[in-house]
């Protein structure tokens, strides 16, 4: 269990939260150019580090509002969170 | 056609402690994401619309409650007159929905709304909800959307020690179960 800073709502507790998965994956502009390999590493392949994530979060018991958040997988220690849209402060 | 048969109805005292659901209040759910939203609101209701987060604003009639930043919740203070609530809806729906400003939804038979008072209520929240009341119990007008017993609430702190807490229908009956069951051993 861990706290994480709501960049609307401010404080709260871990369990108001869903995890989104991993953060800043860029849709391709040409989908139809892809092969199969190409669209499943795209759709389907994530990072699972253990070290620093980059992540997208969603406030569901709360705002209802996304996010993201630069996460040590290894301790749950948050570096930061931003709203969706704004880069990366790390 | 909206239900406004009650879940409950029903009035709970225990020591320091007294749980009643009011009903039937008005709720309209209003979103919008541009300055000319806010502005309508605030003239179309004589209220202003709180854009701080976790806040409210009222006045004699209605209260409305800050959602995220683009979500708002509007209930009256008076029990409901399916007339006046329809003239309300109405007049909103015509100056926000037509006009593309944004959205007005009535969810009054959606939620159901529980009034909590006494001395003790924060220790009856507390007893099933993540939220830290520290600083929310002393703040009048303050509101927070939770969860209480798993189950999703907003609450509105009205008063010292006198709040208003909001839950779906379908969950209603269970958290009302809960929050007796809870109360007694309080």
């Amino acid at each position: 269990m861990f706290l994480i800073n709501c960049p609307y709502c401010g404080e709260r507790d871990q369990s108001e939260f869903s995890a989104g998965g991993e953060a800043h994956i860029i849709r391709p502009k040409q989908p139809t150019e892809m092969s199969d390999d190409q669209w499943a590493e795209y759709l389907f392949m994530r990072k699972n580090i253990k070290g620093i994530q980059f992540e997208r979060w969603n406030h569901s018991h709360g705002c209802r509002k996304w996010f993201n958040m630069v996460r040590d997988t290894s301790n749950d220690k948050i570096h930061a969170v931003y709203k969706m849209g704004e880069k990366p402060p790390v | 056609m909206l239900n406004f048969n009650t879940p409950i109805s029903d009035t709970k005292e225990y020591s320091e402690i007294k749980i009643s659901e009011i009903e039937p209040i008005l709720k309209i759910n209003l979103r919008g994401k541009n300055r000319d939203f806010i502005t309508k609101i605030g003239k179309e209701l004589s209220i202003i619309a709180p854009v701080d987060p976790n806040t409210s604003s009222s006045n004699e009639k209605l209260n409305l409650l800050w959602l995220s930043p683009d979500e708002w919740f509007l209930y009256s203070n008076d029990k409901l007159v399916i007339k006046d609530a329809n003239l309300l809806e109405n007049k909103l729906f015509n100056e926000i929905s037509k006009v593309k400003l944004g959205s007005v939804t009535n969810v009054s038979d959606h939620w159901i709304m529980i009034n909590l008072k006494g001395t003790k209520i924060f220790e009856l929240l507390s007893a099933g909800c993540p939220f830290n009341f520290n600083n929310f119990k002393n703040s009048k007008g303050a509101v927070t959307q939770t969860l209480l017993n798993h189950i999703d609430v907003i609450i509105h702190n009205k008063n010292i020690n006198d709040l208003n807490l909001f839950v779906r229908r379908s969950f209603s009956s269970h958290l009302w179960s809960w929050m007796n069951d809870s109360a007694r051993f309080i």
